[in-house]
């Protein structure tokens, strides 16, 4: 019954303010063109800085623009080029690999440091500050320092593995070396960051889980593996996703700690873009690379979101 | 009371406790591991410019010389580095704030027409990997259409493209949400324009989430290298980042330490001071996905 008059009364209100509505549509203007004009610096920035930008990079991937010359358009041609350019093959079987390192060395290995320092009765806090350091430190000084540990000689990675017997390594000049070298500096950059969001996700393990595993009989390591391990899945399963996007497009390390080599074996998509674009000056040619990269993510992360839904629609 | 997978009274066994010290004895080498680049910039630096080649594991200077670091200040022009870096990073992050609570402001309490769409035009720049676009990003920057200004070596060059930031305007759009719509209703029926509502009702009750962005935004634009590597090429005007690592090679290897050592310091200590905000801001970062 009350519910009733209510609903009356919703009604009769709303039809009140339609009329005013139509009334008042010089306010409902100024609300219109003061709301846009909060939003116009961004959609400035965005349209300048990142729409056009994106628009025009898959736009010049059918052209061939040269610096100082008028763009024309030269169809599939710099798609073709790539195909053929034996970087091609080089470079993605790098990005290949070093996400195979990365995850191999980099993605459960987090997973570990949160699990044990969630375990922590004291002290927590100084292994989360002391594992996020290394994410506030700018690439091109982190570079500068560790292109000195991994130095053959006298370099002092080199000198501490000298002590158990292992004989002189050339970090970063061995082909077989280099890609795990780059990669552990990538992982030790990135390891905190990845650790704390796990140490977020296990606050929310409630305890009595734990305790209702315990009187189940289960160990310690069944009361990992049955309960806080399952409750990280979903975060794993993102951050996996999120560690390949952020290999395959990973520039700055090998740009600045081996430059590609030795060879090309720490080349990178990312870089043979930039190489292209900024010493050949070639910017179409570039974006053909710059469109596949978008795409070959874009199909990633779709592929991710398929499965993904469909292993959480079967459970 | 707090307990993990291991309950407190199987901590006081001895196997409980043995398994325990394991935990932290591994966990203090992973932290022995992460500090040690810091401690060998610290320590090379002080070393004497032979000393650093000796052979052998010789982890602390024999003598230390602290001269070494006065030097390094000194040859690689660090207070101009630090202050180039502080007013890119400083305005770049104000700057970003202030377009993206604007922004944000807007489409979580103004509803413009069509605010639907544009929230989802910004959020698509989050899944188009930055580099695929840099090319023509640098391109616009080195003559801006329309205008026909180029802003090579200029900051605006960098600060411009530094607003650009759909993750910011995404967490402050969420936040600001979730402050009734009473309060600004309120206000508007007291005669507040939209101006005045964002700065005296919306952004005291956001601080905290504003200085998570704000230190987020920092770190990750002293990092940046790219960007102020093409667009300053006039070696007075550029950060840190770029200077030190293109300098680095003329000089000598403690040099470099001693200077790469105090470069760290910055970050290193907001990161310290504002922990706690580091720590939401990372971990938001980590559901963005």
């Amino acid at each position: 019954m009350s519910s009733h008059t209510f609903d009356q009364n919703l009604t009769g209100r709303k039809t009140k303010r339609r009329f005013a509505s139509y009334a008042n549509i010089r306010t409902m203007f100024f609300r219109q063109a003061s709301a846009y004009l909060f939003l116009l610096p961004a959609l400035i920035v965005f349209i300048v800085f990142a729409w056009m930008p994106i628009v025009q990079s898959i736009q010049m991937s059918f052209q061939d623009v040269r610096l100082g010359q008028e763009a024309t358009w030269v169809g599939l041609d710099n798609f073709a080029l790539m195909l053929k350019d034996p970087a091609f093959e080089i470079a993605w079987k790098n990005s290949l690999e070093f996400t195979l390192w990365s995850l191999l060395i980099g993605f459960l290995f987090p997973v570990m440091i949160a699990i044990l320092v969630r375990e922590m009765r004291f002290a927590k806090g100084f292994f989360r500050i002391v594992y996020f350091l290394p994410t506030v430190v700018p690439i091109a000084i982190a570079v500068i320092i560790w292109r000195f540990i991994y130095d053959p000689d006298g370099g002092v990675l080199n000198e501490i593995l000298a002590q158990v017997g292992i004989g002189r390594q050339l970090w970063l000049q061995d082909a077989k070396l280099a890609k795990p070298a780059l990669v552990a500096v990538m992982t030790w950059a990135g390891f905190g960051t990845t650790a704390l969001i796990y140490i977020a996700s296990l606050q929310d393990v409630s305890q009595e889980l734990y305790e209702a595993a315990e009187l189940d009989g289960a160990t310690p390591f069944q009361r990992i593996q049955h309960v806080s391990l399952p409750h990280l899945y979903p975060v794993m399963s993102l951050m996996f996703v999120l560690q390949i996007i952020a290999v395959v497009q990973v520039f700055t390390e090998p740009f600045l700690l081996t430059n590609g080599g030795p060879g090309r074996e720490t080349l990178t998509p990312a870089m043979h873009i930039y190489n292209r674009a900024f010493i050949r000056l070639d910017m179409g040619y570039a974006s053909a690379w710059s469109v596949t990269m978008i795409v070959v993510l874009l199909v990633f992360s779709l592929f991710y979101r398929l499965v993904n839904s469909r292993l959480t629609s079967d459970s | 009371m707090e307990r993990g997978f291991f309950s407190n009274v199987e901590l006081r066994t001895p196997s409980g406790r043995f398994y325990y010290s394991l935990a932290v004895l591994f966990l203090l080498l992973v932290a022995i591991i992460t500090l040690f680049p810091f401690f060998f910039a610290f320590t090379s630096g002080l070393k004497g410019s032979t000393e650093i080649f000796a052979g052998g594991l010789n982890m602390l200077p024999q003598v230390p010389q602290w001269q070494n670091y006065v030097e390094a200040w000194q040859r690689f022009d660090m207070a101009r580095l630090f202050g180039n870096s502080f007013v890119i990073v400083g305005v770049g992050v104000f700057l970003r704030l202030t377009i993206s609570a604007a922004a944000a402001f807007s489409l979580s309490k103004l509803k413009p027409i069509a605010g639907q769409f544009i929230t989802y035009g910004f959020l698509l720049t989050l899944m188009i990997p930055p580099i695929a676009y840099f090319v023509p990003l640098y391109m616009t920057i080195s003559k801006l259409p329309l205008l026909d200004i180029s802003l090579l070596n200029t900051y605006w060059g960098l600060w411009l493209p530094y607003s650009v930031d759909a993750f910011s305007i995404f967490v402050l759009k969420t936040f600001f949400d979730r402050i009734p719509v009473d309060l600004t209703d309120s206000a508007r029926v007291d005669g507040a324009n939209p101006l005045q509502m964002l700065i005296h009702i919306i952004m005291p009750l956001s601080r905290s989430i504003l200085v998570v962005l704000a230190v987020l935004a920092f770190v990750g634009l002293w990092k940046d290298f790219l960007l102020p590597y093409l667009v300053l090429t006039d070696p007075r005007s550029q950060p840190i980042t770029v200077r030190l690592f293109y300098l680095a090679d003329d000089y000598s290897v403690n040099l470099q330490m001693a200077a790469s050592f105090i470069a760290l310091l910055p970050p290193l200590v907001i990161a310290i001071m504002l922990q706690r905000e580091m720590k939401i801001g990372l971990t938001l970062g980590g559901v963005k996905g």
